[in-house]
């Protein structure tokens, strides 16, 4: 418990940072989508003219862009990002932080169990990730009926809640990354082009049509049109998620067990 | 009277680092309640040692106990009753030096509170503002806040790396005071060093290391006893070889009116022969471990 909290209380400022970045990101958009919608015409043969690739890089569909949750779909992709970032920027400093700053000494000659180590870090990282979450569906909320449009608000909360999974996704790789690449120095310098590959396979994938390249990218595994239309998320994806997940976990564990932490020099 | 418990106990411990050693069939028994040196240079093994029985780094070979249970199977058991202080210390920097010992004290089985009083009390007699941030904090006093972690939770064991570096001299003796008195409290103590002056200060058994194994154990007494001098004579007319025919002198050096050597033995016998000497100057010097190593060791092993 008292690593837990020391952890929560390390991420106290970055984590009141990005929830007010992501709630701004939301809040930006949507006072935009009065505007869109007004135009709903000219927006239509402008869309029109677009590149194919251009509207697949950030993931425009022309038929339901103009929609309000065609429009929430399309800012998801900035929040996917910005959410993705600071969760491997979590994860990757679950245990790096600890062996670049030379304080893993004194923490590993404490009585503790490995094990417990990565689990309270782990359940810290997670406890910001499930705030900034929460934040970000409820800002999304307010913000989408704040339009006045009609929805399904069952899909907007669906829509919102892909945050949290990409989160989730990207704090497991993050952690394994913390405990199998040496010597981690920064944890940006690890994280942002880590989701910036993840980010750009898959807009990749998208303008070449490659659905192989699909799996690649979790930024791919939602796909806004087919969460509108169906009202629900592709379970295969989902099945992904949960096997990365929880091998990403456990090879975590299995590797920090066996770790040396070799003379701070 | 019952034989002393071993408090530390090692069977063939080998760490190899990939092809590099570490560590290779080290023995060493610690027994309860003694100081025990351990002393050699760099590289020889020492931190290693140590490291691996704190559970920092994984043994290759052998086992090792302490308290009389393995070290890998029952390491945060240990641990809560071992105190450690390593030749570096980082803490985290956002905090105040009472918050790393706060937050140290949280992790033992013994009142946090009673921790936390007795860290105060020991920051006191360092002379250490617990108020102030760890990073703002001198190389001395971080080190004081390393002895303070080290010791509040009154461990039975205290394994100590190299700990004077970066402590001047009236710290340094305040520090072996304080852990005369853990010891006498019965607190066994494991003390390395590459300074053979400050193991003979506090030691009651010395082991020497090299090159990854012990090559002898000895109590300080016939360590002393046993232990060579440098001296270096100014005398008063042209020396004669003759002189210096005593058991005991080697490596013996002329160089016009002043003459070196080594001497190893009972310093009666030495004084005795300088007294016969006419002498302008004369000079003393302990020599390094590397001279120990090769002039007393050297032969025996």
């Amino acid at each position: 418990m008292n690593v837990y909290l020391r952890e929560l209380r390390a991420y106290r400022k970055s984590t009141i940072t990005w929830v007010i970045s992501l709630a701004g990101i939301v809040g930006l958009f949507m006072m935009l989508y009065p505007a869109f919608e007004s135009d709903v015409e000219g927006l239509n043969e402008v869309l029109a003219n677009f590149p194919q690739a251009i509207k697949s890089l950030v993931n425009i569909t022309p038929e339901t862009f103009l929609s309000v949750l065609g429009f929430y779909g399309y800012l998801l992709n900035f929040a996917w990002l910005a959410a993705s970032i600071q969760a491997m920027n979590l994860g990757v400093g679950v245990i790096s932080k600890e062996v670049a700053g030379k304080t893993a000494d004194f923490l590993i000659t404490r009585p503790v169990r490995r094990a417990q180590v990565v689990t309270a870090k782990l359940a810290a990282a997670l406890t910001v990730v499930l705030i900034t979450s929460a934040v970000f569906t409820a800002v999304s909320y307010l913000a989408v009926v704040a339009t006045g449009a009609s929805l399904d608000e069952a899909t907007l909360l669906l829509m919102a809640s892909t945050l949290l999974l990409l989160q989730i996704v990207f704090l497991a790789l993050g952690a394994l990354f913390s405990v199998t690449i040496p010597k981690i120095k920064s944890v940006v310098a690890v994280s942002l082009p880590t989701v910036f590959a993840f980010y750009i396979i898959g807009a990749i994938g998208d303008v070449l049509e490659n659905v192989e390249l699909r799996w690649v990218s979790p930024f791919r595994y939602f796909d806004p049109a087919y969460m509108i239309g169906e009202g629900a998320l592709e379970s295969e994806y989902l099945l992904v998620i949960a096997v990365f997940t929880v091998a990403a976990i456990a090879a975590t564990y299995v590797i920090f067990a066996k770790k040396d932490i070799h003379t701070a020099i | 009277m019952e034989p002393r418990m071993n408090v530390i106990e090692t069977r063939k411990l080998t760490k190899y680092y990939g092809k590099s050693r570490g560590i290779v069939d080290l023995d060493m028994t610690v027994e309860e309640g003694e100081i025990y040196g351990f002393i050699g240079p760099n590289g020889a093994g020492k931190s290693t040692t140590i490291r691996t029985l704190l559970g920092l780094i994984h043994p290759t070979g052998g086992s090792a106990t302490i308290f009389g249970k393995d070290i890998t199977a029952f390491g945060p058991q240990i641990r809560q009753e071992v105190g450690y202080l390593p030749s570096e210390v980082f803490y985290y920097d956002d905090m105040r030096a009472i918050d790393l010992l706060r937050y140290s004290a949280s992790f033992y089985s013994t009142d946090p509170k009673a921790t936390e009083k007795r860290a105060k009390e020991l920051a006191e007699r360092f002379d250490l503002d617990l108020k102030k941030k760890i990073d703002d904090l001198s190389y001395g006093n971080k080190k004081k806040v390393g002895i303070i972690q080290g010791l509040a939770h009154r461990p039975k064991l205290i394994i100590l790396d190299e700990p004077t570096g970066g402590l001047d001299p009236l710290i340094q003796q305040e520090f072996f005071h304080l852990l005369k008195e853990q010891n006498a409290e019965g607190a066994t103590v494991l003390f390395s060093s590459h300074i053979l002056s400050e193991v003979q200060k506090l030691c009651d058994r010395v082991a020497i290391i090299k090159e990854g194994s012990i090559i002898r154990v000895d109590q300080i007494r016939t360590l002393l006893e046993n232990a060579t001098k440098r001296l270096t004579l100014e005398m008063a007319a042209q020396p004669d070889a003759s002189d210096f025919a005593l058991k005991g002198v080697s490596d013996l050096e002329f160089t016009n009116h002043t003459v070196s050597f080594l001497y190893r033995g009972h310093v009666n016998d030495l004084t005795g022969l300088l007294s016969r000497l006419d002498l302008v100057d004369l000079q003393v010097e302990e020599p390094d471990l590397e001279e120990i190593f090769l002039h007393y060791y050297q032969k025996e092993v």
